[in-house]
């Protein structure tokens, strides 16, 4: 196979070089090429982060849903002053964790711990729920106040009526 | 200076802001994830709405893009 010629600008024609051959684009044009497919390339990768960010938000959707079902979790009389008493809400997956405190008043929240999800118990003593993996301390707000959790324990809505204790929703 | 010659140089003026933008998104979804797991619902809506935001920003800029390069075509 011939290679390709071109005129020398004196008449007289001379062969292209093997390198041009092998190397036919220019720097500028191949810079061209690159950062305009790199734009494409990244608008791309936008596209898929903006939908990964909708994702996240339906996926919330999804977990919030099913908070707020009424679950039966027993006689009101079974919880007296200081008295904890374990349910599960809102599915039996999700152990909680009710208490009547010294005042009267019926708290709840998920037992699960914010650090790193071994189960709370009800500590009389220090008035609040004690993480035993790591010594982590909730208040009776449901606040951490002491050790590594730094996040409040979720809250479970309660209603006392007819004698027993409904849970009926799971707030953030 | 010749339409290509311009186009290179512009180009990497909207790569800078496109690559910006994406980091910001990134940004934004590594937020959402943190709330999604502190259970945390109501800041995720609004991080979704910035970053269709974004996304829009870097549609516009590659649309531009798009139009300078058949404008190079014609050359």
């Amino acid at each position: 196979m011939n290679a390709p010629a071109e005129d020398n600008g004196r008449g007289h024609s001379r062969q292209t070089p093997k390198w041009r051959r092998d190397f036919p684009i220019e720097w500028e044009g191949d810079h061209y090429v690159s950062r305009r497919e790199m734009v494409k390339f990244l608008t791309l990768g936008s596209l898929l982060l903006a939908i990964a960010n909708w994702a996240t938000a339906l996926a919330s959707r999804l977990l919030h849903r099913g908070s707020n079902v009424e679950r039966d979790i027993g006689p009101a009389a079974a919880l007296q002053a200081g008295q904890p008493l374990l349910f599960r809400y809102p599915t039996d997956e999700d152990p909680c964790i009710a208490v009547r405190t010294p005042e009267g008043r019926l708290v709840a929240y998920s037992q699960v711990c914010t650090h790193l999800s071994c189960a709370v118990v009800y500590d009389r003593a220090q008035n609040g729920f004690f993480c035993p993996c790591h010594h982590g301390l909730f208040n009776m707000a449901g606040a951490p106040v002491a050790g590594p959790p730094t996040r409040a324990l979720p809250r479970i809505r309660l209603e006392e009526r007819g004698g027993r204790i409904f849970a009926v929703g799971k707030e953030a | 200076m010749s339409l290509r010659r311009q186009g290179t140089t512009l180009f990497a003026a909207v790569l800078a802001l496109v690559a910006t933008a994406v980091v910001l998104q990134l940004w934004l979804l590594t937020l959402s994830m943190e709330a999604l797991l502190a259970g945390e619902y109501r800041t995720l809506v609004p991080a979704a709405l910035g970053s269709t935001a974004l996304l829009a920003v870097n549609a516009a800029l590659l649309r531009y893009v798009f139009r300078f390069d058949r404008d190079v075509g014609g050359e």
